[in-house]
């Protein structure tokens, strides 16, 4: 359509990748650009818009990923991230991708797209699975029946993909006719009126008049605003008046016979271009096989149990000798380190930075990698396999008591990974109230930055128990959730009844390729958040464990020292009212990491490393409650910004993170005291 | 009848989506429509799992009220 396409060089191009959920975008955005954006098995993966670059002979590609959407009617956030980008027009052209094993599902948006009068090439991905399902597609039917290029491609592969980058090139100017669909006498007539009143608007010049005309006789929200803001309300009435009276007299509703007649297009596009073994009765696929056990109405919540504590079992069990031998390598170079210094005659000052500080702080965060890393790698696995979207089938039951529905609970999942992106994954819900609520429990679900601190204080002080203590914070964060939306839900107001639909794609077998970005990706942003935000903020507690000047290294008297004796009187009820917990708990807010980093610091003088202080310094339970407030309290600032930025408004934000401190502290009190008073690991 | 009322196993044919604009609309995008054939591969209690050709869609009850069918199944 090309409304505002900007001026560009000839062999500059823009691109953007559209299409319905799930069916490769992301995936296809990465092999054209080199990128590594987050690809998964279920619908709604990507839920922002996205740009990377691309090369091809002599043209430079600008490639932008979209969120995945059934239509153009946009119900929910990601999918309105979506629409408004592509009728916006200001690119050259859309690729949109398409599953070819669900062909008529997915051109139904294709020809809302070239409706519109979209430049776009029809990209056939997805072609293993059709042809696995013996679905062959005629091309060049297909192309000549849409009037469009065609493409065949395997994303997961890279199949197709130079093709696909030669047709993009050499059909970067398409002819800017659009598809026209006719829709039956009373309405072809009724939009030739309309689209004559249209004409008398200088607005209508830059869009594509029969299409806003079809979108206006369907009561499009969107185009009604558009024509009530360009021609002002009175005019706009006209035309709307004029609809509702032939509606009136026509014998169906209009907008449904528009969708009919559309549906009955691409049924003939398909019977002239697409041939399908003749099977009478459907076989059961496997994926139907494995859904009659893993979404059985007994065994679907105890499975989901299942797979979660196998995830934490791997992560768990299998890194836990990993970080023994990394510990020990920190240790040794620290010793050594130390004594190399000194003998070379740096000055104790230096010495201590670098092992106390650098070392004591950074390299007690950096030992839990290999728990980052196999706690990636096993969210890659559930997000690549499609168990996803199940899980989130099998929930409904729990959700629906809440007044949720079970697609929310996928950002709650996406939640134990990182909060921040659990927050933004919201936006695939489609009801204001539920994507509310499910931000505001998001933090609950125990992210990956938590982890080291569990991992520290269970390896120290609950040996033999220490991954029950663990799992069993995974568990007190989920059950919080649970009873924290249940309680927005009576308290906050009531909002439309949202409408559950959602589809379960196809198990995959995960890609090894795909799982090793995503946990690359993850395990490489850890490594640079060590290197920026954790690193800053060990190198100012330790500057400030030396101050002031002449004060002995992190003692009660350094500004340390004083801040934390400041706050430790609000965490004394609690059982750890020391200076020391008391700062660790404030930086942490930063980044959760930086609890361990804070206590790496602070305890660096002492013989035998961190595990020996906190052994000195906590009882099990006392520890026990403590990191109770880590996995309950006060969001990190990156996730307060996402919830910022997703609700837009302060209130939201200052509520989670006040609510949640509040729930922390009452729920570590009840524990504490509670184990006070039973004598329970004093 | 409601594709909410059929039992499990059993298929129909869509005769039309009733409700309001948003329902219809999400139920229309994802293929719910008229004249083609779907089946309830669970219905338990919660929401159900309908197949509609190869697609699987999970659909809460308070949906599947809004989609009518015939449980005759379609012509041809
Ligand atoms: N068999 C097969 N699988 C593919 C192909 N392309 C992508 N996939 C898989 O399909 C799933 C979805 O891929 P994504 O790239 O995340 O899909 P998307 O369109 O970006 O999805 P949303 O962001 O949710 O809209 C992943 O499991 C991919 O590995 C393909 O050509 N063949
Ligand atoms: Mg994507």
């Amino acid at each position: 359509m090309a409304l505002n396409k900007r001026e560009r060089k000839n062999t500059e191009l823009k691109v953007a990748l559209a299409g319905n959920p799930n069916s490769g975008k992301t995936t296809m955005f990465n092999e054209l650009t080199g990128s590594r954006q987050h690809v998964g098995n279920w619908p709604g993966v990507t839920v922002e818009k996205k740009t990377g670059r691309a090369f091809y002979q002599d043209y430079s590609l600008e490639v932008i990923d979209l969120p995945g959407t059934y239509s153009l009617g946009a119900y929910s956030e990601d999918e309105v991230v979506a629409r408004d980008f592509l009728t916006a027009g200001d690119y050259d052209v859309v690729l949109n991708i398409i599953n070819s094993a669900n062909l008529d599902r997915n051109l139904y948006f294709t020809v809302q797209l070239l409706e519109m009068g979209v430049d776009l090439i029809a990209v056939l991905n997805m072609a293993d699975e059709a042809e696995k399902k013996g679905i062959k597609i005629d091309k060049n039917k297909l192309s000549q029946l849409l009037g469009t290029p065609v493409v065949e491609t395997v994303a997961s592969r890279g199949r197709g993909i130079d093709n696909l980058l030669e047709q993009t090139v050499q059909n970067r100017d398409l002819s800017e006719a659009s598809l026209k669909i006719n829709y039956g006498s009373d309405i072809e007539d009724l939009i030739s009126e309309v689209v004559e009143m249209l004409k008398q608007y200088d607005f209508s010049q830059q869009i594509n008049q029969r299409w806003a005309a079809v979108k206006l006789i369907e009561h499009d929200p969107e185009a009604v605003k558009l024509l009530e803001r360009e021609v002002g309300a009175s005019k706009a009435k006209k035309i709307k008046s004029l609809i509702a009276e032939r509606e009136l007299k026509a014998e169906d509703d209009f907008d449904n016979v528009i969708i009919d007649k559309k549906y009955e297009f691409i049924n003939k596009v398909i019977a002239e271009s697409v041939q399908r073994p003749t099977a009478d009765e459907e076989p059961e696929n496997v994926s139907d096989k494995i859904d009659a056990v893993v979404t059985n109405k007994y065994l679907g919540i105890p499975i989901f149990m299942a797979v979660m504590w196998a995830i934490f079992k791997f992560t768990f069990t299998l890194g836990d000798p990993l970080i023994g031998y990394i510990e020990t390598f920190f240790e040794i170079a620290g010793g050594w380190i130390g004594t190399q210094l000194l003998e070379i005659g740096v000055s104790p000052l230096i010495s201590s930075f670098i092992t106390d500080g650098i070392i004591g702080g950074v390299g007690s965060v950096l030992v839990f990698i290999p728990n980052i890393f196999l706690l990636f790698l096993a969210i890659g696995v559930l997000e690549d396999s499609g168990y996803m979207s199940r899980a989130a089938y099998v929930m409904d039951k729990v959700m629906s008591k809440l007044g949720l529905h079970g697609k929310s609970f996928i950002p709650m999942i996406v939640g134990f990974g990182c909060n921040v992106p659990g927050v933004m994954a919201t936006r695939t819900l489609d009801s204001k109230r539920d994507r509310i609520i499910s931000i505001l429990i998001n933090p609950l679900m125990s992210c990956s930055a938590r982890l080291p601190v569990y991992v520290v204080f269970a390896g120290a002080l609950f040996s033999s128990h220490a991954s029950t203590v663990v799992f069993s914070l995974y568990l007190m964060g989920i059950v919080m959730a649970v009873i924290m939306a249940g309680i927005f839900n009576k308290i906050l107001f009531k909002g439309e009844r949202s409408h559950f639909v959602m589809e379960l794609p196809p198990y995959r077998f995960p890609t090894l390729k795909g799982v090793i970005i995503h946990m690359w990706e993850k395990v490489g942003a850890f490594l640079k958040k060590a290197g920026t935000i954790i690193f800053s903020v060990v190198v100012l507690i330790w500057v400030l464990a030396n101050l002031p000047l002449g004060v002995e290294y992190a003692s009660a008297e350094s500004f340390i020292g004083q801040f934390g004796q400041l706050v430790a009187p609000i965490f004394a009820p609690l059982g750890f009212g020391s200076w020391q917990a008391a700062a660790s708990l404030v930086f942490g807010i930063l980044a959760k990491e930086v609890v361990v980093g804070t206590l790496g610091v602070v305890y660096a003088a002492g013989e035998g490393g961190l595990r020996t202080a906190l052994l000195a310094n906590f009882t099990p339970l006392a520890a026990y409650s403590f990191l109770t407030m880590v996995l309950l309290y006060t969001p990190c600032i990156a996730t307060l910004g996402a919830i910022k930025s997703e609700t837009q408004s302060w209130k939201w934000t200052l509520i989670t993170a006040s609510y949640l401190f509040v729930l922390a502290w009452i729920t570590a009190f009840v524990i504490y005291q509670g184990g006070m008073l039973l004598g329970i690991g004093v | 009848m409601p594709l909410a009322m059929l039992r499990q196993g059993e298929t129909a044919c869509i005769k039309e989506i009733v409700g309001g604009r948003t329902a219809r609309g999400k139920l229309t995008d994802m293929g719910f429509v008229s004249g083609k054939t779907v089946k309830i591969h669970r219905s338990s209690g919660g929401p159900l799992i309908v197949g509609l050709g190869d697609n699987r869609i999970a659909l809460g009850r308070g949906m599947a009220h809004k989609v009518i069918v015939d449980n005759k199944g379609c012509e041809n």
